[in-house]
């Protein structure tokens, strides 16, 4: 805490921070003075003069506004004197003379600052009798937010926080006076990705959430079935983890709204996390558990689905567990991904556990250091993540980092990102990054605090030498950066107090990912410690790690190859562990394909979705199990399909981008027939056939005996039983039950695992130029994909990506068509035909197409290649065979 | 509807002038409206694109100025001052009688033929020369004013304008030539005024024009400074601070500085530094040039009013011919110096007089007005340190610095030092501008120089310094027009803009027009202004319409004394004192008036319309 200054309210004194506004010091010493401009995260204004004080000044006293008072030494504030009191009244008088009073149907009632401050500070009797002014009150400003212009009284809160927060300035006053009106552009409806956080923040009214709007009353009453219960709880969009309030009544989700936590997402949301409801009760849910019968899924009773289940993979795991694989969700809590992974290796005897961008990707596990990190650093450079799209709530710190705190931002992306706006725009090519970071690197190697660290550390010597033959002027030949620009980062990096590398799955998977992934290592050995970090990309890929749904890793990142581990955990779990690392997701389908895979178990996963050579990959299988809330393509194809409960229906803990453990407890009762995921496992547990105490697991491999039946320990009653498991057997998680994890979560620290300690060599490869695939494609995240996730909300349609194949005007140019037309675009794994959209972001020589669209085209085009695919465009020539875009 | 390129390129030039491109965005956007006649949402989008700003932004921005159409207009666009300096000269019968020749029935029309529109609008610095009614026409960024308004000439004018209809409208103001003015003998600021070509160089350099500013490089900025503090002259735009103070109050070392001169001439009853620009533009810039030398900017901006199109011209043209005499540009008159002036239009409003909001507009922003601390002088445009003075301050300037601090102080009195230029309007026989030393009284002004009320009326009420100020009664006729006094009179001396109100004039008719004008001139900002000023408009028109209660003047008097206390921005306690004034003095015209208007006292029913329903009126969701 810094210095304090000592200020006297109403004749009492208070030490408070110095330098802060005088509201703030107030609230810190209990003393609500009320406000409606001034917003603990906004810039003050002093528009409304709600917040009127006297002060003492050398001239007598004198009426101020709180909120644009910094407090200073021996500041006299008098706040219940007769003056200010009246003051504050009459402020109110003015703002209630035109205010439209309908309360009863307003969807701010109830948790509304303007009705509390009637109440407390409001005049006796309004002495307004003229006719009200009236104005719009449904006033649109995009399809996910309604403006009621009577109940605003401008204070702008909603204005500045587009400006301070998004830097997107879509909302202005118009007109001026009494006739003054917030307002978008006619033709240009609100579209910020947080843009619903403007509904939280209005202090009356006025903004309200067009998905909940009239579906709930803020306030609890009646018996308990009717009562709104706030539910605190997370969002599961993305790897941030955005601490959330559902709100439910009659065991239906009424509103979303944010929920503070200033470690996380402070007060902030973004707009899928607010509006995205629709798929809590959508008619699209799978109702009952199906079974195959000739070819054709039935309805069945659950009993019948799980021992099909229990008899399919049972089946192979006595034939050859081996032919045997689970796929896990980083979309899914922490508890039920446990249980899969120990399912699977102790009852089916398999390392075959992964998920997607799990095994496959090279990630770091400890995430980022923490999201405080973007807040204290001073240069950012992003690679291969799209902050605005994949963390919108993330992005706007990096965005006022950048803009507030004066950070310098470079972004090194194969596409000019929003992100790129707020810095260097570093172009690079898919799988080309290594090639950049090395010239990079070899920039910086000879300049202090670097070189330094390479005399310091193991393997820097021969690091510098082999670093420097990746000249710059070679990179910038390849993808179109300039030396400059290059010299100029390293000269950045080299003067940073705090630098940040942050980078996302993209880079560290496909062809490349090695040498990526070594770079980046070597970067953070240059930089320091947790100055570079992997940007997760689900809500619990984290989570996902830590539990161990990995091939080649036990819970708590423990080699599942090194035998003293595999014994520890045969004493927590009384089984043995199979000793071999197994498939990771990718490796799973492609076993499928082969042959060598009989029977998968999918739970939140959607492997059909990657396109044509896994569905066919998933049509060999013998067993195919999924678990899922909806009839995803892979569940089309399933043999079980068993109806699983959203993450609201059950309790269950996520881990965060930050590795911050947060609790997501059960908001209503699982719909329909569906259950919880780990209820689920923990009954397929149950049903698994008990071998007879001496049979090994395994065929033909003796002399391994389990002490007790497995069965013995799946003896869950609560999720809370298995995070209590989990806290004793990931080292990270020790100590960690529901309770101690609060509302705010918990962190486990970055030095419980490996990180790089010495410098590695790996040389990327250089992809050569292929004449029939000219073309690099580029595949990003969007925030409003097309998901059901998202398309079950009606709201979101107009803003989902469109399904669309981005390309530079110029390449558009020469391929002589015209925007909109339709284009082929073939790799050597399949063929899409999208409509062509210009887009001077995507660079020449570079096509863009958005992860899950609709026949996921980009899926189909990477195959099972990952990043860096080539691709061509065509325009002309014999039918396209063409991926079924309509799912 | 795109853009022409040479717009583009116009408004890409503009941009680079500034320091800031987006302080072009008000320029940009006259030159746009006369290319394409109005401001529609996809010019807005299309500017956007240009500024690298939101469409928002550039439309919160039109939405601010009146200036700007959102709206197509007639070929002319007629509009006429109807405040109460007009008003008190005839300005609604002139009204009627517009209606009548053209034909239409409210303000906002546009006759069938589609050449004209009519609008009322507020005060135009016109007021010693009014009714008045500024024409604009299609196709043409400048307006042209037509004064001296009669019901007859009216009718002419409408025939002129349908006959010139292909031709282009002249700036020049109808009829030609400075308002009525006088005053003492000799004249400082207005001596020229009146000679031919007054406002060439050639002929103010024959008046030895510009040897102030010889004198003053000669000096150093401190020495500039301590001349102006040492001469007592204070500010002439209302608040009266001394100028060589706030001079020195620019931060040491904090560069570039910025001096702006405060052309936003809007207070009612003003119309002084239309007339020094007009006839006599070289003099203010001589100001400008010291000032900027005294607080080493290099580069001032004249902030004018959009309205004030002809001393627009007349100031662009002398800003032209300064720099083509090395008065301005690099190294002026060998001394090292270098300075830019740049003379920028507002687009009407009111607020932007107010020096802060002035700063947001110049920035190319809505023109609310800015915290205070930090004041300008430390942080003001582009968050450097700026000097804000008043044209008619700045005019001062050289004859201070030629003559020296004792010469001036042999002006006015000890506190109030120097001459004056007052205006008069209302009913008096001779409106027009006085130049005069401060102390002057009042009765001396109205009767000795402005020639006596109209047919001899006795003095009702007179409003001494512009609209904002509570008005004196007649037995405050001898009171010295100096800061000091008018204050102890019970108001203030603001921009000396004298309105002179007479027995037979209906007072709640003067306030009726008052608030009318702070409730359309409100920034809309803060609550007390916003709601408050709608909310007295409501009561005073009530109580004219005949519903009044006695105690709707107990009322606006506890309203407005919350206004006056809470605002933002000065704007506030402007916007009141005026009816507060008129009540405090005339509670019992007041009072009979509504006793004969309203006998039983009864008020209309309350209209409540609140809707109870969720569902009325709630549109599809998609918003396409």
């Amino acid at each position: 805490m810094g210095e304090r200054v000592t200020i006297t309210i109403d004749g009492k004194e208070y030490q408070v921070p110095a330098g802060i506004t005088l509201t703030r010091a107030a609230e810190m010493v209990g003393i609500d003075i009320p406000i409606f401009c001034d917003h603990p995260r906004l810039e003050p204004v002093g528009a409304c003069r709600q917040c009127l004080v006297e002060i003492e000044t050398p001239r007598g006293t004198r009426l101020t506004t709180a909120c644009t008072t910094p407090v200073s030494d021996g500041l006299v504030v008098h706040y219940n004197s007769p003056r200010a009191k009246a003051a504050r009244e009459a402020t109110l008088e003015f703002i209630l003379a035109h205010h439209p009073l309908d309360c009863p149907i307003c969807d701010k009632g109830g948790e509304c600052p303007l009705q509390d401050q009637a109440m407390k500070h409001g005049p006796a009797e309004s002495h307004f009798i003229e006719e009200k002014t009236h104005k719009n009150k449904r006033h649109p400003l995009s399809d996910l937010i309604m403006l009621d212009q009577e109940r605003c009284v401008v204070c702008w809160r909603c204005i500045r926080y587009l400006e301070e927060w998004e830097f997107k300035p879509q909302l202005g006053l118009y007109h001026r006076g009494g006739e003054t009106v917030i307002d978008t552009h006619p033709n240009r409806p609100l579209a910020a990705k947080t843009s619903g956080n403007i509904i939280d923040i209005c202090p009356v009214g006025a903004l309200t959430n067009r998905v909940a709007r009239f579906q709930y009353r803020p306030w609890s009453w009646g018996p308990p079935s009717r009562t709104l219960e706030p539910v605190p709880t997370v969002c599961v969009h993305c790897s941030l983890g955005c601490n959330l309030q559902v709100d439910v009544r009659t065991h239906r989700v009424r509103r979303i709204k944010a929920r503070e936590n200033s470690a996380v997402n402070d007060m902030w949301i973004c707009d899928k996390g607010r509006f995205a409801q629709g798929f809590f009760h959508s008619e699209e849910r799978i109702r009952q558990p199906l079974v195959r019968e000739n070819g054709e899924l039935r309805p069945a009773t659950w009993d019948e689905a799980l021992q099909r289940v229990v008899d399919g993979l049972y089946r192979w795991a006595q034939e050859n567990p081996e032919a045997v694989g689970a796929m896990g969700s980083p979309k899914v809590g922490n508890e039920a991904n446990y249980l899969l992974q120990k399912f699977f290796r102790l009852m089916v005897d398999t390392n075959n556990i992964d998920h997607r961008w799990g095994g496959d990707v090279l990630a770091d596990p400890r995430g980022l250091s923490a999201v405080e990190a973007i807040h204290q650093a001073d240069v950012i450079v992003l690679v291969g993540v799209d902050l605005a799209e994949e963390m919108p709530v993330f992005a706007n710190f990096y965005k006022r980092a950048v803009r507030r705190n004066n950070a310098q931002a470079f972004v090194i992306h194969p596409r000019r990102t929003e992100d790129a706006d707020f810095g260097t725009y570093i172009p690079v090519l898919p799988g080309s990054e290594a090639l950049l970071l090395n010239a990079l690197m070899a920039l910086m190697v000879d300049q202090e605090p670097f070189a330094a660290q390479t005399r310091r550390l193991p393997g820097g010597r021969d690091f510098v030498t082999w670093v420097k033959e990746h000249r710059p002027e070679d990179i910038s030949a390849l993808v179109g950066v300039s030396q400059e620009t290059l010299e100029a980062l390293a000269r950045t990096l080299a003067e940073a107090q705090r630098p940040l590398v942050l980078y996302g799955p993209d880079v560290v998977r496909g062809f490349q990912a090695e040498a990526n992934r070594a770079a980046l290592d070597n970067l953070e050995l240059l930089l320091g410690k947790d100055r570079v970090a992997y940007i997760a990309p689900d809500a619990n890929s984290v989570g996902a790690r830590d539990m161990g749904v990995l091939p080649h890793r036990l819970p708590g990142h423990q080699d599942v190859t090194d035998a003293e581990v595999r014994e520890r955990f045969r004493r927590y779990w009384g089984s043995e562990v199979p000793e071999e690392a197994g498939l990771t997701y990718q490796g799973m389908l492609e076993a499928a394909a082969d042959g060598r895979l009989k029977a998968l178990f999918v739970m939140g996963a959607d492997p059909a979705d990657e396109g044509p050579w896994a569905e066919e990959a998933l049509k060999a299988l013998d067993v195919l199990v999924v678990q899922d809330v909806f009839m995803t393509r892979t569940a089309l194809l399933a043999d079980v399909v068993l109806p699983a409960s959203t993450y609201a229906e059950s309790d269950a803990t996520f881990t965060n981008v930050e590795r911050r453990v947060q609790r997501a407890p059960r908001a209503f009762r699982p719909e329909r027939d569906s259950r919880p995921d780990w209820a689920i496992l923990v009954d397929l547990a149950k049903r698994w056939p008990i071998r007879e105490a001496g049979e090994s697991k395994r065929k033909g491999r003796k002399g391994k005996r389990a002490r007790r039946s497995p069965q013995a320990r799946w003896n869950y009653t609560r999720p809370q039983d298995v995070l209590r498991e989990i806290a004793r057997v990931v080292p990270q998680y020790e100590g960690l039950t529901w309770d101690a994890l609060g509302e705010g979560g918990r962190q486990w620290p970055t030095d419980r695992v490996a990180r790089p300690r010495r410098f590695v060599q790996v040389t990327p490869r250089f992809q050569a130029a292929d004449p029939e695939y000219p073309y690099y494609l580029v595949a990003e995240r969007f925030l409003f994909d097309h998901t059901k996730m998202t398309r079950t909300t009606e709201e979101l349609h107009h803003v989902l990506e469109p399904a669309v194949v981005r390309m530079h005007p110029e390449d558009i140019y020469d391929l002589g068509i015209q925007e909109g037309s339709t284009v082929e675009v073939v790799s050597r794994h399949a063929s899409v035909a999208l409509p062509v959209q210009a887009d001077e972001r995507v660079q020449r020589g570079t096509v863009a197409i958005a992860y899950s669209l609709p026949g996921s085209p980009a899926e189909a085009l990477m195959g099972p290649e990952g990043p860096g695919v080539m691709v061509a465009v065509r325009t002309t020539g014999p039918a396209p065979r063409v991926v079924n875009i309509l799912d | 509807m795109p853009l022409s390129e040479d717009v583009v390129q116009k408004i890409h030039r503009l941009m680079a002038r500034y320091p800031q491109p987006r302080s072009a965005l008000g320029p940009a956007l006259h030159l746009v409206q006369r290319e394409v006649g109005w401001i529609s949402p996809e010019v807005e989008e299309e500017i956007a694109a240009i500024f690298h700003l939101t469409p928002a932004e550039v439309h919160a921005f039109v939405g601010f100025y009146t200036m700007y159409y959102k709206s197509p207009k007639g070929v002319y666009h007629l509009e006429m001052c109807t405040n109460v300096s007009c008003k008190l000269r005839g300005a609604d019968e002139v009204a009627q009688r517009l209606f009548q020749t053209l034909g239409v029935k409210e303000w906002g029309e546009t006759t069938p033929d589609g050449l004209f529109t009519v609008n009322e609008t507020e005060c135009l610095g016109s007021c010693g020369t009014g009714p008045v009614m500024m024409v604009r026409k299609r196709g043409q960024e400048l307006p042209r004013y037509y004064e001296k308004l009669t019901p007859e000439r009216v009718e002419q004018i409408v025939e002129e304008l349908k006959a010139q209809v292909d031709e282009p409208l002249p700036v020049e103001p109808d009829p030609m030539g400075p308002a009525h003015f006088g005053g003492m003998e000799p004249k400082v600021l207005l001596a020229r005024v009146n000679k031919p070509d007054s406002h060439r160089i050639d002929t103010y350099l024959a008046d030895g024009g510009y040897e102030a500013l010889r004198k003053a490089l000669s000096m150093t900025p401190e020495e500039v400074i301590e001349e102006v503090k040492a001469s007592g002259l204070r500010g002439r735009g209302g608040a009266g601070f001394p100028a060589g103070v706030k001079w020195s109050f620019v931060p040491k070392d904090v560069f570039p500085r910025y001096l702006v001169c405060n052309a936003d001439e809007s207070e009612p009853g003003t119309f002084k530094d239309r007339m020094l620009m007009e006839y006599d533009p070289h003099q203010v810039i001589e100001g400008i040039i010291i000032a900027s030398y005294a607080i080493q900017a290099e580069k001032a901006f004249i902030y004018i009013r959009g309205e004030y199109g002809f001393p627009y011209a007349r100031l662009t043209q002398a800003v032209q011919e300064a720099y083509e005499k090395g008065f301005l540009g690099e190294n002026i008159l060998g001394s090292g110096y270098s300075l830019d002036i740049i003379v920028h239009r507002g687009a009407g409003a009111y607020i932007c007089g107010e020096e802060t909001a002035l700063l947001n507009s110049l920035e190319g922003r809505r023109g609310h007005p800015r915290l205070k601390p930090p004041f300008p002088a430390a942080v003001g445009v582009y968050g450097k340190p700026t000097i804000i003075n008043n044209v008619e301050t700045l005019s001062n300037v050289p004859h201070i610095i030629k003559h020296g601090a004792q010469w001036y102080r042999q002006f006015g009195t000890e506190k109030s030092p120097g001459f004056r230029l007052f205006g008069v309007s209302g009913e008096v026989r001779k409106p027009g501008l006085y130049e005069l030393p401060h102390g002057v009284t009042l009765r001396e002004l109205i009767y000795d120089y402005a020639g006596g009320t109209l047919d001899d009326r006795p003095i009702k009420a007179i409003i001494p310094g512009g609209l904002s100020m509570p008005m004196l009664t007649a037995d405050k006729l001898d009171t010295p027009l100096d800061f000091e006094s008018v204050q102890a009179a019970g108001s203030l001396l603001g921009s000396a803009g004298v309105i002179v109100i007479c027995e037979g004039t209906s007072l709640i008719d003067v306030m009726e027009r008052t608030i009318g004008f702070y409730r359309e001139e409100s920034c809309g900002k803060c609550t007390p202004c916003r709601e408050g000023s709608a909310w007295l408009e409501k009561i005073i028109k009530r109580i004219k319409n005949g519903q009044g209660r006695k105690e709707d003047l107990d009322e606006i008097m506890r309203l407005s004394s919350f206004i006056e206390q809470q605002t933002f921005c000065p704007f506030g306690p402007a916007s009141v004192w005026g009816i507060r004034s008129a009540i405090t003095h005339f509670r019992e015209e007041l009072e009979a008036y509504i006793e004969q208007t309203n006998p039983s006292g009864e008020v209309p029913p309350v209209p409540v319309r609140p809707i109870y329903r969720p569902d009325v009126g709630e549109p599809a969701k998609e918003r396409v």
